[in-house]
């Protein structure tokens, strides 16, 4: 009874520090993540483009840039709070290794000590094994994971200050929230960008990726902001991204600068189309006062199967209609290759391919589709409760 | 630890190159329309990676040179990269350098565009590329690696267990138990998910490795027997060849058996070198029985232990070089015809060999040592038996001259002609013509009594030099020995 009275003195006691105005890390962390997810696009359509790499690329910069501003950033906040004589800064702080600060603040810095680290092990990787000719590969997961660290510490961040503002400083810090929230779903998907090529749009597997932690952070960052339509402005910032960069990339002119060449390129090439999560993630949305209040399981069980179920049906005739001479156009980008896309690829040719080879294997991915995307939500859900508690 | 054991063995094997055996460096001596240029591509240890190029102009009249790499064949030799232009050394006005990403294994070629007093004009030399070994990590770089990647782990736990312990505390509030235990619980949770993450990216990052080690080009090793009449079956090894992935849009060339093309005229070019001694030597040519089955008779030979070297070029321009070692008894032999040559009695000479009717090879050989991977015009005048120029030279299968460049123990092996060390039948395909078609207008200095081989030797130590040229309807062989330091 006496812990109880004591808690409830200190609360009373207006012990807990309201957020006046946003801190510049938490916008030095939005910046941050927008050059990230930039310098991310721009780097894959300059690979599909002009091909030459080296560490001066300007999409390698822009990176750089959002890594050393959130990293540096975050650094020397925790050192203020650890050495300097903010005591309101000291009481709002983790410790982590006897050093202070938000707990965000320290997520972000160990994204930019794991992106540092990945710089040097990935030129081994290309020095031992060559350039890379795909995404995923231990340096580059690394990085992923660094940069992922980057942006949740971002989130976390803005979370933290979320949950002690009030009034219209709450309601910015849940706009910028979301918004960081759309450039998490952006890394998420551009790392899955080998397996929801068009081409496999018809195919399991590409369902299967795209389950495995979509809703888990989509369902967390929801429920961390409480806004009501959480789930579709997160999916429209992706959404929005993704298309004007497509739109936007092919305006510049550019050819290849390594062989062998097999298409005809004259300006930059666009990456593919966004995938329709908005789709089912405004279902989810609109759904919400519904089943916000069930258990858990079903919550997770409703969220998991419909996003899923909803996202297929989306996604497959659209995938058609992408394959078809009427989608042929600038506007939905299906009519610029890689230099390196082979005329016989079946991208190149406007057909499908089945990645699984029988009917068992397909319904099986299929099947763990939804089983990914329901421990996604079932994850997502204690996730973004716990996110709501995070003061520091 | 074992298997850790077993990559880093793996990452010890020596350079393969598919060209030849452990000589991937490409020499050659060619025309850009009016320039003369010798070329040295060194190809990357790894694919993709970064080919090095030198040009050297024999005269001091072009101005400028850019330089790309295209397919040998297909749609991928149609259409260009943009060029990058070679650097022109300050020092040396007539030498310039450059360097191109090979992006995929198998047969490329590299365009040479010269611009010069003469106009301008272009060289296409071929570069077999290939896979050949992966480098270790550096102790240093292993270390700081290490050290990251400690300080990652501990500020990955750090964070975890302030995450559940300090995290949802309001400001300035006294740590909880149940908070405390939180965070004991947090410390127990990360370092388990740290080792698991350490444990299971390891075996990532063995299993890429071990992938990637399987890509590498193994040198093919073919299977001699000798049958009744001294006939040698020769059965060609494809131990690169690879069944297309499932979802690529770029394959490597896919070594196969039944697509060989004729190179001077031959499917094969099989040199057979007696070890240790090395003075015995024939360059035969087997005829293909079936795809990857050859056969030849063999000439009148000594009884003697025997390493065999096959060259053979695929349809894509792709060369390379079967090897095998054999104990082989006396065999009375079949004369030798058409273009086989060779001899059991050679004298390895430093400077003059011995041909016959008096006749003599000389190497105009400079006093300077030669220096490993250094490209060099290896020249040999011949004489007749009064020390004139030799009036009764013939072309050998299309060329004033052939050379093996063969170290003593056998590991390094390279077959050069005039025009360099890259197959006729591959030059043919860069120039865009037919593989199939003569060599007669490939004649290097026919009409002079010297013949001249580029080649660098790829490390250093002992070789011998097997200089075969054509002289009264007969081809002499002469052998030599060599230094690279």
């Amino acid at each position: 009874m006496s812990t109880i009275s004591a808690t409830a003195h200190i609360d009373t006691a207006s012990v807990r520090s309201h957020v006046q105005r946003i801190p510049w890390l938490v916008w030095a962390n939005v910046i941050a993540s927008v050059c990230i997810a930039t310098g991310l696009y721009w780097d894959i359509s300059w690979h599909e483009t002009i091909g030459r790499d080296s560490f001066w690329t300007p999409a390698h910069l822009v990176i750089q840039f959002g890594a050393l501003l959130a990293a540096f950033g975050s650094a020397w906040v925790i050192m203020q709070t650890t050495f300097g004589g903010d005591t309101e800064a000291r009481r709002n702080s983790v410790s982590v290794l006897g050093f202070r600060g938000p707990l965000g603040a320290f997520i972000a810095a160990w994204g930019g000590g794991a992106m540092l680290t990945s710089a040097p092990f990935d030129n081994w990787w290309h020095e031992a094994y060559g350039l890379d000719v795909k995404i995923i590969s231990p340096p580059h997961i690394l990085l992923a994971v660094g940069i992922a660290g980057i942006m949740w510490g971002g989130a976390i961040l803005a979370v933290s200050y979320l949950n002690r503002a009030e009034g219209d400083e709450r309601k910015s810090l849940e706009r910028i929230l979301l918004f960081v929230g759309g450039f998490i779903i952006v890394q998420g998907m551009t790392l899955k960008l080998e397996y929801t090529n068009r081409v496999l749009l018809h195919s399991a597997i590409s369902y299967m990726v795209m389950s495995i932690g979509t809703l888990l952070l989509l369902e967390a960052l929801a429920r961390a902001s409480g806004h009501r339509w959480a789930r579709t402005i997160m999916t429209g910032v992706y959404s929005a991204f993704v298309l004007i960069l497509m739109w936007v990339l092919p305006l510049f002119p550019a050819q290849p600068k390594l062989g062998p060449v097999y298409q005809n390129i004259t300006h930059m090439v666009p990456l593919p189309f966004p995938m329709l999560l908005i789709v089912p993630a405004f279902f989810l949305d609109l759904m919400w006062p519904i089943f916000k209040d069930a258990p858990k399981w079903q919550q997770a069980l409703f969220g998991g199967v419909s996003f899923t179920t909803i996202l297929i049906a989306m996604e497959w005739p659209f995938a058609t209609f992408l394959m078809s001479p009427a989608a042929r156009n600038p506007l939905f980008a299906t009519v610029d290759f890689p230099y390196f896309a082979l005329p016989t690829s079946p991208t190149v040719r406007h057909v499908f391919v089945a990645w699984e080879r029988s009917r068992g294997e397909f319904w099986q991915n299929m099947a763990l589709a939804f089983l990914f995307a329901v421990a996604s939500m079932w994850i997502g859900i204690f996730w973004g409760n716990w996110l709501k508690k995070v003061r520091r | 630890m074992k298997k850790f054991f077993r990559f880093i063995c793996v990452l010890l094997l020596p350079l393969a190159s598919a060209a030849h055996v452990n000589s991937p460096d490409v020499y050659y001596d060619g025309y850009a329309g009016p320039y003369h240029l010798l070329v040295t591509l060194r190809p990357p240890s790894v694919v993709p990676g970064v080919a090095q190029i030198q040009i050297r102009s024999v005269s001091n009249d072009v101005n400028e040179i850019n330089i790309l790499p295209l397919r040998m064949i297909g749609v991928g030799a149609k259409m260009a990269p943009l060029p990058d232009a070679a650097k022109r050394s300050a020092d040396d006005p007539q030498l310039f350098t450059g360097s191109l990403w090979i992006m995929v294994r198998g047969s490329w070629k590299v365009q040479i565009q010269a611009v010069g007093q003469k106009g301008a004009a272009q060289l296409d030399v071929p570069l077999p590329a290939v896979s050949s070994s992966s480098q270790p990590m550096q102790t240093g770089l292993a270390i700081l690696l290490a050290a990251l990647g400690l300080a990652l782990a501990a500020g990955l736990i750090g964070i975890i267990v302030a995450a559940l312990r300090d995290a949802a505390r309001n400001a300035g509030e006294p740590l909880a138990s149940a908070q405390a235990w939180k965070g004991r619980l947090g410390l127990v949770l990360a370092t388990i998910l740290v080792i698991a993450a350490v444990i299971s990216g390891g075996r990532w990052w063995e299993q890429e490795a071990s992938a990637n080690a399987r890509l590498n080009y193994k040198i093919p090793n073919m299977k001699p027997s000798l049958l009744a009449g001294g006939l040698l079956r020769l059965r060609l090894d494809n131990p690169n060849e690879s069944e297309p992935t499932r979802f690529r849009s770029e394959q490597p060339d896919r070594i196969r058996l039944d697509d060989l093309i004729p190179d001077h005229g031959h499917l094969m070019h099989l040199f057979i070198v007696r070890v240790p001694d090395m003075k015995a030597f024939w360059h035969l040519h087997p005829d293909q029985i079936q795809p990857g089955d050859f056969a030849q008779n063999l000439p009148l030979m000594p009884e003697g232990q025997y390493r065999l070297y096959a060259d053979i070029v695929h349809h894509t321009g792709f060369p390379e070089t079967e090897v095998a070692t054999a104990n082989l008894p006396s065999t009375a032999g079949e004369p030798l015809t058409s273009d086989d040559a060779g001899s059991f009695d050679l004298e390895p000479a430093e400077k003059v060999a011995q041909l016959t009717d008096g006749y003599r090879m000389v190497w105009e050989r400079e006093g300077r040592p030669i220096k490993a991977g250094q490209p060099y015009w290896f020249r040999f005048r011949i004489e007749d038996k009064d020390g004139k120029p030799a009036a009764d030279l013939e072309p050998y299968m299309d060329m004033t001259g052939h050379a093996v460049f063969l170290s003593t123990d056998g590991n390094v092996f390279a077959h050069v002609h005039p025009a360099g060390s890259v197959s006729m039948a591959a030059v043919k395909l860069a120039e865009g013509g037919s593989p199939r078609a003569g060599m007669a207008d490939m004649e290097h200095n026919a009409a002079a009594a010297e013949v001249s081989f580029p080649y660098g030797f790829p490390k250093p130590g002992e070789y011998r030099i097997f200089v075969q040229v054509k002289r009264a309807g007969k081809v002499e062989t002469a052998e030599f020995v060599a230094k690279a330091e």
